[in-house]
């Protein structure tokens, strides 16, 4: 589990983050939905620490995240993280250099899955097999935790549905995804946890299934509630 | 295996109407192993938490079981079946009444028209 304990962060005089705590648990897919600007990647970035926190604790499995930790941790951002140049191969080549997690196994069976081609060069690649790469890079890694940040950003339809099935397949068995979204439409079926942010802190947070089993509700009726209400 | 689930209702009960509908029509035979939950979530695009929940749910209602080892199949009791049947009838009459009782009409005037129905899907299913 990694936990999140009144995380606080700061942009100058700007509070971005004001007290944030959730967890995100293993075998369990959680989603933090907001608008843009209310600190989605900042939270992500924070648990990575590419930026710091200025108060508050994150914790993995009970322990403080230490660097050691974050070979636990796959990190999926919004923009690629391999270099255009590369070849889908030459990315997974040096994926497979710089990290022990690198499973080669399981990076060839999600190059089937998405249907990519290792010798193209990315820079080659339409929008939507770009993320697919990105993905393939961090699902590919031995990682209790997975975090992705927009995955689902700027993508078309048909790809949105593909990177949807990653959600359900063996790819994610038993490991704790968080993810960031504006878009929930097509992945709230998915969803254990519901994370619904505003201005730096949590509105609401609840299990999406048992949020339907008690109140009738759909993820889209609360969020409704919440920013329109 | 394509469901359209609404988003209003739990997914699990969605999951169970799904495979109990299989079940009443025979698509799904007594004694037939049921695919993994992983298997399941990945046939119907849901999160394997809600196929899990879906199961357990089943196997109390002993519509499936679960040796040690083995996968989950689905039962043979015909006891149970029956009683499946009779639920699935149930619930449809209900459903039937409540939509037909705005409109007055007498069980004499409804049953041709139901036999009428009925036997139009017969010859369009031929």
């Amino acid at each position: 589990m990694i936990e999140l304990k009144n995380v606080q962060k700061q942009f100058g005089r700007k509070k971005v983050l004001n007290g944030i705590s959730f967890t995100i648990e293993k075998g369990e897919i959680s989603c933090l939905v907001g608008v843009n600007g209310v600190g989605k990647t900042t939270i992500l970035n924070a648990i990575m620490n590419l930026t710091p926190i200025k108060k508050g604790s994150i914790t993995i499995d009970g322990k403080p995240l230490v660097p050691e930790l974050y070979n636990n941790i796959a990190f999926i951002p919004d923009a690629s993280i391999s270099l255009p140049h590369f070849t889908v191969q030459e990315s997974m080549d040096f994926m497979n250099d710089y990290y022990d997690t690198w499973n080669v196994k399981r990076a060839k069976d999600i190059v089937k899955f998405f249907r990519l081609n290792p010798s193209d060069k990315l820079r080659d690649l339409s929008k939507g097999n770009q993320a697919k790469v990105n993905l393939l890079l961090g699902l590919a890694l031995d990682v209790d935790y997975i975090l992705m940040d927009e995955p689902f950003s700027g993508i078309d339809i048909f790809t949105r549905e593909q990177i949807t099935e990653v959600f359900s397949s063996y790819l994610v068995e038993d490991r704790g995804v968080l993810i960031t979204t504006h878009e929930i439409n097509d992945i709230e079926h998915l969803l254990d946890k519901v994370i619904l942010l505003d201005e730096g802190t949590i509105y609401k947070e609840f299990n999406a299934e048992v949020m339907r089993e008690t109140e009738g509700k759909s993820v889209i009726d609360v969020m409704r509630e919440v920013y329109n209400g | 295996m394509t469901v359209i689930f609404n988003k209003r209702d739990p997914i699990y009960l969605q999951v169970i109407t799904h495979l109990k509908k299989l079940i009443v029509s025979g698509e799904l035979r007594p004694g037939t192993e049921m695919p993994s939950r992983r298997q399941m979530a990945n046939q119907m695009k849901i999160n394997p938490n809600t196929v899990q929940r879906a199961y357990s749910e089943m196997e109390e209602q002993r519509l499936i079981f679960t040796e040690p080892n083995k996968p989950s199949r689905l039962t043979e009791d015909p006891a149970v079946l029956n009683q499946l049947k009779k639920e699935w009838l149930n619930q449809a009459i209900d459903r039937f009444v409540s939509a037909i009782d705005p409109i007055d009409m007498s069980l004499e005037e409804l049953l041709p028209l139901i036999q009428e129905e009925l036997s139009n899907r017969k010859k369009a299913a031929k």
